[in-house]
């Protein structure tokens, strides 16, 4: 066994973690409260580990012998029979720059998301239970390299989410949960549609993507077919990651999902769909993303205006985060689109970016809704006063959603502007723009809530819990880190979207 | 010989009559009669085939034996059904028997 | 230790930054005497640099600026360095910054005693000095940008220092805001710079405008957006609005970054800049034409001001002006001579007001003084020493300031720009008149104020005199003896240039007239508002209330951006939530659902439930694909 295949199964500990605790959980009665969450934290800190250690792991370019995609693992699953030819569907795991980054993500985000629901109470075993199904599909579609897999991961991601937020959420939870599942789905169907059309138009008889990426760059799929299945892949992920006119159920499914699942929700799944526009749009369709990119970037372009303006008269907390993402999703659509590697890199430098940030944010509101259980701007005032933690880290939060150098959304956004700038400059501008709509939004946020007079209705509110703290505190960390050392991320995502197909340098 | 095409117009006609006593009956009872007689037209049919066409291995009436086996299963099963549904509707009409509906 | 080290200038104070907002308020007084350790070791390490620098500048051999870069990051051809540049231009704003800034967090131990969060007061201004003096170091664009964003939200942090008042909040976040419009345009700029000249060094930049590698037009608009961000951080007009509203912030704020140095990144900027602006020299009339118009407008609004620090924010506002003017008019040594004597003259001023407001108990408005010079002696004199400084008279700073400026407008624009400066200059000496007499001279307005007053404590006493030292001082480094003696060579004008080193030769002709336009708006503020009394400015004030009213609204500035944003802007934003919500959400998505759902509706009927309808369907449906197997094979 080679140090990469052996790496390989660190791959598919990750993975299988989650799904481990899932299946242990079920064994665990449910009135065993501390035993779950204990397990849960055991899994979490493990995940966060064990991502930590692919990102590091992961080798960059120094010197010609670079292969972008490392630590593969392969199992054949089915193969030879039906329809399926040699090699037809496998168990193959593996990461390039882009899916460590992510992972790492997910890490980050699944562990802090699990500290955050320490304290939930109500169905505690049941919650977690679909909470590891939720992570590990993230964790599955990261690592995928055949395209039933990561398709059976995609929806393992996208289901347990109904449940999620029908039975934990607030604010009409039952139609957020309904609306926000339906739309998914739907996204899904046009992604089997275009995975089907794949298979049979490639003629292999295989769903592996490694396989089926060489493939189209032979030749074996034609631009018409590329222009055609194009669309299905972008509008299918699409919906996932926010593309406007797709986007509505994100803010309503936000306002309506738990702390945590909004957490992972917006830090770590609206960023599959962007990573499936990647995977399975420009790596397999590259001439069919050429075409239509121009048509991603307008898209793209209104997402992040239209959701920055849309902020700025909400009086609901969540609909602000939720427009917000909406807009900051807009900004990775954009990078993808520019199909140069300074933009493609800023668009996932976002998706990771913006994942914690979210994450941080989704945190501090359901900390301050827990107690308060209101979430109208107009009700507060004057809150440093009595929750000064709770502030410093929204503040820290906010600021970087505005793009504040020194944190990781200036980082990523930059990027992204310069990629624009480069083809685009009329929607670079109105990029730009957008974020200084975003400090109008964010800072009327601090004015409303933070500042003034403090309202004495909430003189007997206390400050951040032991967990909370860690939990924002980890995803400060991973703010700042990628906000003022960004080279290990650009390292690695460079290194790998250089290689992309058809993207300039 | 009897010309085949009056046996076959024969048992046409008998299924026709079945089909109508299916369609536009409204007693249950009727209905299971309609429906015998639907399948003793086309055991009628493959018999005459049977005799006219093969007459060495006579498969048509192998397939009569075995219509009038299921046919015998069947009806002993749809009558306990109508049975049930007297016991419980105090009717035999088949128009009220709709409350599986949207 | 040498000018490769400058960065330790701004590595200091970060990290007492971090020291004291993480463990500040465990430390016995809050660590304010670390904070004022922290600026002054970057303010002895200056004078480490100034003395390395001052070695190694050897005009001849062509040497003019020490450097130092590391490698940050890299994407494809995206290469980003990061490092400083030390030339005179930095070594002027080392200075300032140092100099102010010790001076200010000098003070604010007097000033900021039992106010609540004064560890955190300490803590970001050890932020701020350590962003600013980032900022002039800045070797490149990009870590310019990231500098002039962090002393933007220090801004922020420190206008709204005082957040249990809403009026504190709202001007911080109007100050933020609007610098924020400002930076879009910065953004833009540093962009397109960018694109054509591949990378973000300011050098290279300048070197490839000179060799004509960007497009006349492409430069132009280029600059212009990049000038954009340096009016909304120096607050011209436009973008002025937020600089008034800005004193709701304590006063030492208000003095190191609303005066001396925040505001003056844009001047900086253009400055650093200015070969570039020269190769597009359209650029350089409309910096001109923006100067003067603030230069006119901030003093008219200043002259019907009533609270002292809003007089002198409208003066800070209008002294830009000039700054802008000098570099519009292709003359950095006077833009920067201006900005290093007006940082001391205006610091200077800020603290004395600061010091009265301290011995009043937090009264700002002209009204409730009178008098104070006699309770107040040593503010009292720095006051009047700084007034002078402001209004240019010589033989202080500001009269050799201003001089420069004069000169250099009247050089390049000719005599129309000469005069409306001289009137701008008269205004400015009409209204710093105005202020020291109402509140320093004649009799007390309000008795129970003056009754309470004293002079303020050392802390706060020491900076003014240091200040007023500088004020009076600072202004002789024009002269060639003068830096000789101090070891540069030559006076300023050979030490910061942009064409040529040229020796300062008196104009005395120019200089007279600086003279009599001083002297003449001295005159008019004693003429309105000698002795106290305010009928002679009363009565100007009636002679045309229309006049007066549009002074005292500020020119409807601030009316009409609040118009402006109430009905375009959040009316944008409705529009935007509303479509979203009912058009997007209800009608296309939730619409959606409702026609798969009436569908179904409507459809259901079909399962009447009655068998012998089913019976039929069959029927119906066996003959039907009897009909279409018959078809096909046939």
């Amino acid at each position: 066994m080679t140090f990469d295949e052996g790496q390989g199964y660190v791959v598919l500990a990750t993975l299988l973690t989650p799904l481990v605790a899932m299946t242990l959980l079920v064994f665990v009665p449910g009135y065993q409260k501390t035993l779950v969450r204990w397990i849960s934290l055991v899994a979490g800190a493990v995940m966060l580990g064990l991502s930590t250690y692919i990102f590091v792991a992961y080798q960059v370019e120094s010197g010609g012998d670079f292969s972008p995609i490392q630590m593969q693992l392969r199992w054949d699953w089915v193969e030879n029979t039906a329809f399926l030819g040699d090699n037809g569907i496998q168990l193959h795991l593996g990461v390039d720059g882009i899916s460590a980054t992510m992972a790492l993500l997910t890490g980050v985000v699944a562990f802090a998301g699990t500290l955050a629901s320490i304290k939930l109470d109500y169905r505690t075993k049941d919650f977690f239970i679909l909470f590891w199904a939720l992570v590990g599909g993230c964790f599955g579609t990261f690592f995928a390299l055949d395209l039933f897999f990561f398709f059976f991961f995609y929806e393992l991601a996208v289901v347990p989410l109904y449940l999620l937020i029908g039975i934990w959420g607030s604010t009409r939870k039952e139609y957020g949960a309904m609306k926000l599942t339906l739309m998914l789905v739907g996204g899904s169907v046009l992604i089997w549609i275009g995975i089907f059309a794949v298979f049979h138009e490639a003629g292999l008889g295989t769903f592996n993507l490694v396989a089926l990426w060489e493939a189209g760059q032979n030749g074996a799929l034609s631009p018409t077919f590329q222009k055609t299945f194009f669309p299905f892949f972008v509008i299918g992920c699409g919906v996932l990651a926010a593309l406007w006119p797709f986007h509505t159920w994100s803010p309503d499914g936000h306002m309506s999902a738990p702390t945590a699942v909004s957490m992972v929700h917006a830090g770590v799944l609206m960023k599959l769909g962007a990573f499936g526009i990647i995977r399975l749009g420009i790596q397999l369709l590259p001439e069919g993303a050429e075409f239509w990119m121009p048509g991603l970037m307008v898209l793209g372009t209104i997402g992040a205006v239209y959701g920055s303006i849309a902020a700025l008269t909400q009086r609901d907390f969540k609909l602000i985060s939720g427009y917000s993402s909406v807009s900051h999703m807009g900004y990775v659509l954009m990078g993808l689109a520019t199909m140069s590697a300074i933009g493609i890199t800023g668009a996932v430098l976002q998706m990771f970016s913006h994942g914690v940030m979210t994450a941080l944010v989704f945190l501090m509101i359901g900390a301050i809704y827990d107690q308060a259980h209101t979430r109208d701007l107009r009700d507060f005032g004057g809150i440093t006063k009595v929750m000064p933690m709770w502030v410093v880290f929204y503040t820290i939060a906010g600021l970087a959603n505005v793009g504040l150098p020194g944190l990781s959304g200036f980082t990523a956004e930059f990027h992204i502007f310069v990629g624009t700038f480069q083809t685009y400059p009329l929607f670079g501008g109105l990029a730009i723009l957008a974020a200084a709509i975003a400090a109008a939004y964010m800072l009327r946020l601090f004015s409303m809530v933070f500042f003034g007079p403090t309202n004495p209705r909430w003189s007997s509110l206390h400050d951040l819990t032991p967990m909370e703290r860690m939990s924002g505190a980890l995803l400060l960390g991973a703010i700042v880190i990628m906000g003022v050392w960004w080279a290990p991320f650009v390292d690695r995502i460079g290194d790998t979207v250089e290689l992309l197909p058809r993207v300039a340098s | 010989m009897v010309p085949m095409e009056n046996y076959l117009a024969l048992s046409g006609i008998i299924f026709s009559l079945g089909v109508y006593g299916v369609l536009a009956r409204r007693n249950a009872v009727l209905v299971l009669m309609g429906i015998e007689l639907m399948l003793n037209a086309v055991s009628l049919n493959f018999v005459t085939f049977a005799a006219y066409l093969d007459p060495d291995r006579v498969l048509g009436a192998i397939f009569a034996v075995f219509v009038i086996t299921v046919a015998a299963a069947e009806v002993g099963l749809a009558l306990a059904i109508v049975i049930r549904l007297y016991r419980v509707r105090q009717t035999a009409n088949v128009d009220e028997a709709n409350i599986l509906k949207w | 230790m040498g000018a490769e080290q400058a960065w330790l200038l701004a590595a200091v104070p970060a990290g007492m930054f971090f020291v004291l907002a993480l463990f500040g308020r465990y430390m016995p007084r809050g660590g304010d005497y670390l904070g004022v350790l922290a600026i002054g070791t970057s303010f002895v390490l200056f004078f480490f640099v100034l003395g390395d620098y001052l070695d190694f500048h050897n005009l001849g051999a062509g040497r003019t600026a020490i450097t130092e870069s590391i490698h940050w990051s890299e994407v494809g051809s995206f290469n980003l360095d990061f490092g400083t540049y030390v030339d005179p231009i930095t070594v002027v704003m080392f200075g300032v910054v140092t100099t102010v800034a010790l001076m200010v967090n000098i003070f604010s131990i007097g000033y900021m005693k039992g106010e609540p969060r004064y560890y955190w007061f300490f803590a970001l201004l050890q932020l701020f000095a350590a962003s600013m003096l980032m900022l002039v170091m800045a070797d490149n664009l990009l870590l310019l940008l990231i500098s002039w964003e962090l002393v933007g939200v220090c801004s922020f942090l420190l206008i709204g220092f005082y957040w249990e008042k809403r009026s504190a909040t709202e001007a911080a976040k109007k100050a933020f805001v609007t610098t924020r419009v400002g930076d879009v345009g910065l953004m833009i700029g540093i962009i397109l710079l960018w694109r054509e000249a591949g990378t973000f060094n300011i050098q290279e930049i300048i070197a490839l405008a000179q060799n004509g590698g960007f497009g006349e037009t492409y430069l132009f608009v280029a600059l212009s957006f990049i000038f954009l961000g340096a009016m909304g951080k120096s607050a011209q007009v436009p973008f002025h609005v937020w600089l008034p509203d800005a004193m709701e912030g304590p006063t030492p704020v208000s003095a190191l970054i609303h005066a001396a140095t925040m505001v003056v990144a844009g001047v900086y900027l253009v400055a650093r800049l200015l070969p570039a602006y020269e190769v597009a020299d359209n650029t350089l009339l409309i910096i001109t034409v923006v100067g003067l118009t603030t230069a006119l407008l901030s003093g008219f609004i200043a002259i019907v001001q009533t609270d002292i620090k809003k007089v002198l924010a409208y003066s800070t506002v209008g002294q830009l002006g000039f700054m802008f003017v000098a570099l519009g008019s292709g003359n950095v040594t006077a833009a920067m001579f201006h900005l290093m004597t007006h940082a001391f003259f205006k610091a200077l001023l800020f603290l004395g007001s600061g010091s009265v407001i301290h011995a009043t108990h937090h009264h700002q408005e002209m009204e409730d003084m009178g008098g104070l010079w006699r309770k107040m002696p040593i503010t009292g004199t720095t006051f009047f020493i700084g007034s002078v400084a402001l209004a240019g008279l010589p033989p202080l700073a500001g009269f050799w300031s201003k001089d420069e400026i004069f000169h250099a407008a009247d050089e390049k624009w000719g005599i129309w720009a000469f005069l409306l400066l001289a009137f701008a200059a008269v205004i400015t000496a009409f209204y710093t008149t105005r202020l020291f007499i109402r509140t320093f001279m004649g009799k007390p307005n309000n008795q129970e104020v003056y009754d309470h007053t004293h002079e303020s404590n050392g802390f706060m006493t020491l900076p003014l005199i240091i200040l007023a030292v500088l004020a009076i001082g600072s202004g002789f480094v024009i002269f060639r003896d003068v830096g000789e003696a101090l070891g540069f060579p030559g006076g300023l004008s050979e030490f910061v240039f942009l064409h040529e080193p040229h020796e300062y030769e008196i104009d005395w002709g120019l200089a007279g007239t600086s003279l009599v336009i001083a002297l003449l708006g001295v005159f008019l503020g004693a003429w309105y508002y000698w002795g106290g009394r305010l009928t002679r400015a009363t009565r100007a004030a009636q002679f045309q209330p229309a006049i007066y009213d549009m002074l005292k609204n500020k020119f409807y500035f601030d009316d009409l951006y609040q118009w402006g944003i109430n009905n375009v802007v959040l009316g944008f934003s409705f529009v935007t939530a509303w479509f979203d919500r009912y058009v997007v959400n209800d009608t296309g998505v939730d619409g959606s659902a409702q026609i798969t759902g009436y569908t179904g509706s409507v459809l259901k009927y079909i399962q009447t439930g009655r068998v012998p309808n089913y019976a039929m369907a069959i029927a119906v449906g066996v003959v039907l694909l009897a009909v279409a197997g018959l078809a096909v094979r046939g």
